[in-house]
């Protein structure tokens, strides 16, 4: 009797994001006016535009702060909109503010963030917020408040926020913001080590050039249009709208 | 349901460090409620019967002035630096975030009530003997109510430029049914029997406190996206 050999059909993960026709409106301004992307696993891609581009919002939809107007986002596969809270647990994301208590010490703004990420283990949440601590540098400033920090310090602790776990999508919006040169070598520490790790990274920043060094390709939004895609591991929809007249104007300054 | 529970501890937790370091807050709040129960006072005169008349209403007049600050500045601390928005994208349920909230705002009220109530009894000479049960009973779920609506309004106004006078306009409305509870059970309360009457205000409170908790707790996290 013969046997029959049964092939399971090749199953292709997800891309980290897509998205399609992706248009977020404040008001009659549109943010974001019809975006399509996709980004590929374990890729480190730079978004550039100038400001108002619609970086910023693009990211923020991502990490679910922001709902869509129009059209859909992916992440992994999962639809940013319609199951926010299963894209929360794969996404980390640092925005323009650093979501700090000031009344915390450094180690209680991490203590709290470790616990709202599900450790429960108090030997773990300790040794997890020291690892962090020291990797960011601010070892010898544990016990202070984050009142009395300055503004760098405080972009060194929402960084270190994203090092309590390793996410599959780690959004960066202006990580270099307030950093010394140390600090900014710190960055670059960090986005080697998550790449390394195959997390897949997206970072705004207006040091273009720094992260070019590092990253493996770049997507460019203009009045929030995608208006060109290079590289590898990123590219264009295939409903990408050119850069014709956006819908409205756009917003002055991301939001 | 467990780790629901967990998170809402950690959230309270937190707010209850912040509130306590951020001193100056907590004293100010509590000195303007004892300084309405202080003016209340003189303007009232000696006439004891008029005092012990009065006491209930103005006790929970100055808890209400004292509770509008503190659930709106326990929103403020998430607004400083855009901890709001941190905190909606944790990947916990969002009742447990509006349940850490409201335990703060709980706790914070039950403080504030616990430090009035021997002011009230001292200034208007009331003696609170025989009647801390039921003063208890109804000043923990006063405190509930007030937390749970407090909690939701506070989401709601956390983002305007003028939160400040949004809240009482939205709130108060809302929590006429838990004042007037409130006060009549204090009143029944501080009675010559002191359960005449008590037990039917309790149970208003009670209902009232289940029906805005569930309220809140469903209806909480669609403040949290924009």
């Amino acid at each position: 009797m013969p046997q029959t050999t049964i092939y399971a059909a090749p199953r292709t993960p997800p891309p980290a994001v897509a998205t399609h026709e992706l248009a977020r409106l404040f008001g009659r301004n549109a943010a974001l006016a019809g975006v399509s992307l996709r980004v590929d696993r374990g890729r480190l891609i730079a978004l550039r535009g100038p400001n108002g581009a619609g970086k910023t919002t693009l990211l923020r939809i991502l990490a679910t702060s922001l709902r869509p107007s129009f059209g859909t986002a992916y992440v992994d596969g999962v639809d940013v909109a319609a199951r926010p809270d299963a894209v929360r647990a794969r996404v980390a994301y640092l925005g323009h503010a650093n979501g700090l208590y000031d009344d915390l010490t450094a180690e209680e703004n991490l203590s709290f963030a470790a616990r709202l990420l599900g450790m429960t283990d108090a030997a773990e949440v300790a040794e997890a917020v020291s690892r962090v601590l020291t990797e960011v540098g601010l070892e010898a400033d544990a016990t202070r408040r984050v009142r009395g920090f300055s503004a760098g310090m405080r972009r060194r602790l929402a960084l270190g926020r994203l090092l309590l776990r390793i996410p599959s999508l780690i959004l960066l919006d202006e990580p270099h913001a307030a950093l010394d040169a140390d600090g900014q070598a710190l960055v670059d520490r960090l986005l080697a080590t998550w790449h390394e790790r195959g997390a897949t990274v997206l970072v705004a920043s207006h040091q273009s050039e720094r992260v070019a060094r590092q990253a493996d390709g770049w997507a460019r939004l203009d009045g929030g249009l995608l208006t060109d895609v290079g590289g590898e591991g990123v590219a264009a929809g295939e409903s990408m709208i050119p850069a014709a007249a956006p819908l409205t104007t756009p917003v002055a300054a991301d939001r | 349901m467990r780790a629901d529970a967990a998170v809402a501890w950690q959230i309270a937790r937190k707010d209850a460090l912040a509130e306590l370091r951020g001193r100056s807050a907590v004293g100010s709040t509590l000195f303007f409620a004892a300084l309405v129960l202080l003016l209340f006072g003189f303007a009232l005169g000696p006439d004891s019967r008029r005092l012990t008349e009065a006491a209930p209403g103005l006790l929970w007049l100055a808890i209400v002035f004292g509770g509008l600050l503190t659930v709106s500045r326990l929103h403020q601390l998430e607004a400083d630096d855009g901890a709001l928005e941190e905190l909606a994208r944790y990947p916990v349920e969002r009742h447990a975030i509006y349940a850490g909230k409201a335990l703060a705002g709980f706790g914070a009220m039950v403080v504030l009530g616990a430090v009035l109530l021997p002011i009230v009894a001292l200034l208007y000479g009331i003696d609170l003997a025989g009647a801390w049960a039921p003063l208890t009973a109804t000043l923990l779920l006063g405190a509930l109510g007030f937390a749970a609506v407090g909690t939701f309004y506070a989401g709601v106004t956390v983002r305007m430029r003028a939160r400040e006078v949004m809240l009482p306009l939205l709130m108060l409305p809302v929590i006429a049914p838990l004042l007037l509870a409130s006060v009549k059970a204090t009143a029944a309360a501080l009675g010559a029997d002191p359960f005449d009457g008590f037990w039917s205000w309790l149970q208003l409170l009670a209902a009232f406190d289940v029906v805005m908790l569930v309220a809140g707790g469903l209806t909480y996290g669609q403040l949290l996206d924009e």
